[in-house]
Parts: C-alpha cells; sequence; structure tokens
C-alpha cells in the first residue's frame, strides 16, 4: 500500500504543484540542514535547496524510485551544495594539509588522555568552535564525504554514488577529514 | 594491536566498510587489548565532539520563502516543460548556461545546434530518427573527446607543475571545464549514454578541487593529487575514454 508520500510523488511527476508542494515542506528543513554542514553558510544553503528542489521538480519524471524519493532530493541537493560551493566560494580554499594529514600513519596513538575531564566537558563552546574550524580546514570533499557518513548516515557506497567516486576514493576522503578532526581537541590537551 | 590501523577504527565506528570477519576481530582485540580501546575511545570522543558542535539553523520563514520562489520558477518554465525531449534538454543548456562560462556556452551551443540541424531532418520513419540520434551522438562524442583532451592537459599540469603561474591559470581553466563536464554529463546521461555519463560525472568532484586550489598550494597537496590519480588511474580512463570518442581517423598531434 502506498503512503502518503508515494502518493505525493505520483501526483507532482503527473505536474500536481500541490502534491509538489507537500514534499517541499516534508524535505526543505532538512535539504537545508545537509546543504548548510557543507558549505558552511545560510545563504549559500538556502541557494542550493532552490536550486535542488527546482531540480527536482524538472527531473521528477525521471525518478523510478529504486532508491527513496528522500535519498534522491539529498543526493540532488548535496551536488547543488557542491555547485554553490563552486561558484559562490572559490575563496573558500582548505587549508593545506599537514605532514601527518596525508600519511595512512595511525595518528590515534599520539594524543595524551583519552577521556575528556571535567575542564573540557566546561568547555564544551571552546571544543565546539575548533569543531568549526577544523571543518574549515577540509577541502569540500573531505568535509562532503565525512558529514554524509557521519552526520546523515549515508553508507560508504552510497557517498561514491553521489560524488561520483569510487569506494576507495570515499573512504580515504573520509579518513583525511577525521585525521584534520584531531586538532579539534589538541588545543585543550 | 598493531594490525588494526586507525582507519580500521574509523570504519568500525561507522560499521561501514568492513566485512563481517573485520568486525568480529576488531571486536575481540578492543576486548582483548587496552591500548586499542584508549585508541577507539580516542576516536569516539573526537567525532562526539562533532555532534555536539552547533548546526545552521533554518529561519521560521524558510520553508515558505522557498515555495514562493519555487513557484514562480516553476510558473515560468511550465510551457517548455510541455515540449518533449529537445524543448526539455534545451532548457536544461540555457538554464546551466551562463556569460561567465563563454567556453562550455560555444561548445554547448555548438551542440544544441548539431544536435538541433540533425534532428531537424526528422521524419516519420524510424529508420531516419534512428539516423539522427546516431549522428547526433557523433557530434557529442567529438565534443566530449575535446573537452577530454582539455582536462588530460589540466590533469597533468596540476600533478606535474611547480609554477604558481600555471596552478593559478590551472584554477581557471578547472572551473571552466567543471560547468562543461556538467553540461556534457547532462547530455550523455540524456542521450542514453549512461557509461560516459557516470564516467564524467565521476570526473566533476577532480575539476572542483582543482578549481578551488589554491595557487600555492602545497607541495603535500600536489602530491596527495598525484597519489589519487595514481590510484585511480584516472588520467588512463580519461585517455581511455577519449580515445573512444575521437572520430575515426582523427590523432592527436
Amino acid at each position: 500500500m502506498a503512503t502518503d508520500e508515494e502518493r505525493w510523488v505520483d501526483r507532482a511527476r503527473r505536474g500536481d504543484r500541490n502534491a509538489f508542494r507537500r514534499l517541499v515542506e516534508t524535505h526543505a528543513r532538512a535539504l537545508f540542514a545537509v546543504c548548510a554542514r557543507i558549505t558552511r553558510d545560510a545563504t549559500l544553503a538556502e541557494d542550493a535547496v532552490q536550486e535542488a528542489l527546482f531540480n527536482a521538480w524538472r527531473h521528477l519524471p525521471d525518478f523510478d524510485g529504486r532508491a527513496s524519493f528522500r535519498t534522491w532530493l539529498h543526493r540532488i541537493a548535496v551536488n547543488a551544495a557542491l555547485e554553490q560551493m563552486r561558484r559562490g566560494a572559490r575563496h573558500e580554499a582548505a587549508a593545506p594539509p599537514t605532514r601527518d594529514e596525508n600519511d595512512d600513519d595511525d595518528f590515534l596513538l599520539q594524543h595524551g588522555s583519552d577521556e575528556p575531564g571535567p575542564e573540557q566537558h566546561a568547555l564544551g563552546s571552546e571544543i565546539s568552535r575548533h569543531v568549526e574550524t577544523n571543518l574549515a580546514r577540509m577541502t569540500v570533499l573531505e568535509r562532503t564525504a565525512f558529514l554524509l557518513r557521519h552526520t546523515e548516515g549515508h553508507s560508504i557506497e552510497e557517498i561514491a554514488q553521489t560524488l561520483s567516486l569510487n569506494i576507495s576514493a570515499s573512504k580515504q576522503a573520509i579518513f583525511r577529514a577525521v585525521r584534520k578532526l584531531r586538532g579539534a581537541l589538541q588545543p585543550l590537551r | 594491536m598493531n594490525s588494526i590501523s586507525d582507519n580500521d577504527l574509523i570504519l568500525y565506528f561507522y560499521k561501514d566498510g568492513l566485512d563481517a570477519g573485520r568486525i568480529a576481530e576488531i571486536d575481540a582485540a578492543l576486548h582483548a587489548t587496552p591500548d586499542l580501546r584508549e585508541r577507539y575511545s580516542r576516536l569516539q570522543h573526537m567525532l562526539g565532539a562533532v555532534d555536539a558542535a552547533p548546526a545552521i539553523e533554518a529561519d521560521a520563514d524558510f520553508t515558505a520563502r522557498i515555495w514562493q520562489r519555487l513557484e514562480r520558477r516553476i510558473e515560468q518554465s511550465a510551457p517548455h516543460a510541455q515540449g518533449g525531449w529537445r524543448n526539455r534538454l534545451r532548457e536544461l543548456l540555457q538554464s546551466l548556461l551562463s556569460p561567465r562560462f563563454a567556453v562550455a556556452a560555444t561548445c554547448m551551443l555548438a551542440l544544441a545546434v548539431g544536435i538541433g540541424y540533425y534532428a531537424g531532418h526528422s521524419s516519420a520513419t524510424q529508420e531516419a530518427s534512428v539516423r539522427e540520434s546516431a549522428m547526433a551522438a557523433r557530434v557529442l562524442d567529438a565534443y566530449v573527446a575535446d573537452h577530454l583532451r582539455a582536462t588530460e592537459g589540466l590533469l597533468l599540469t596540476a600533478s606535474n607543475s611547480d609554477s604558481t603561474n600555471l596552478r593559478a591559470g590551472n584554477a581557471d581553466l578547472a572551473a571552466t571545464l567543471a560547468d562543461s563536464n556538467r553540461l556534457y554529463a547532462s547530455a550523455a546521461a540524456r542521450a542514453g549514454n549512461t557509461r560516459l555519463a557516470d564516467f564524467l560525472r565521476q570526473l566533476e568532484p577532480v575539476l572542483i578541487e582543482l578549481a578551488n586550489q589554491p595557487a600555492d598550494a602545497s607541495v603535500e597537496s600536489v602530491e596527495g593529487l598525484r597519489d589519487y590519480l595514481r590510484k585511480t588511474d584516472l588520467l588512463f580512463q580519461v585517455r581511455a575514454t577519449q580515445a573512444r570518442m575521437e572520430p575515426a581517423g582523427k590523432h592527436k598531434t
């Protein structure tokens, strides 16, 4: 039995704008969250959502239902966000990687204490700031691959499809991103 | 346990990209090895910090604003939407083109004209239709071959040049090629050439990376690109695809 969303999708595919509006109302904020994480800019994220939804409307007849509508829509949104980054934020250059970040060597051993102490809990906002700084040090590709895996819960295989990478390149992007994140904790030790 | 790398622990954390046997091995090692537990705990703490970082929130009017603008665009695009695949392709090309990307515009205008020219000979017979499709595909192939030749040069320069000026020029070229690439991928997908469309989509993130690469990119960054090209065989794939696209008898000089 078809869900409400499946019925809206079906009607929207046949040109029913009210049905498409329902879909927009259901998904727009989640799409914004994804795009904002990638672009790190509310304006760029909003533009990306706008483009993504317009593209979705135009290509609805091509939606074959193999992936869920949500997955299909998120994939379009990720690409729209990447496009916004390229068009609107060419100045955003990731910090050059250090030698360690390019290595396959293990890095978790290089840290001090593993558990956050009370001081570090008290410094939660500072950790958040450091996380933001270190997310900014990632390339767009690294950040996107990492956020899709960590925050959106996409599988590596889905990430590879979304970013048009092979599985190995997707894993490497995630590994490099996590290596860059270690700086989020180092200043607090 | 030395045989379990940090990369293994990252995959273990997400329970993704490892087979069941490897996950069981890491489970057992975590149980038996305090050092490994400590490393894993650091990883968990680090990734937990990401969850705690605040997200950018959409404002209260966001959805209404998005729909308002979207509805206007849908309204404006409505007459074209009924015009069949040629209009849809033209509309797609028009929406993606902008004066800023003159090279992409020139190539795609020529492609659209080429497709339009051949499609203009359309007749009621299926045979004619098949012939037109084949000719349109050849036009697309020729443009994609040129595009791939330029991309090959870009990748070679990016991975081999130490010149700051060359890299700055390369970033501009990469931005233009990224635009063209997207258009060609769309055209290939619409022509039913999914293999070519998939390959071009695979190129796009690399072109975007290069478009965003600073002119003073570090040695490590350039080496990273070389590594990536080597590991993915991307240059080989570009050359091989280019060779398949080349019109018969055309050779590189």
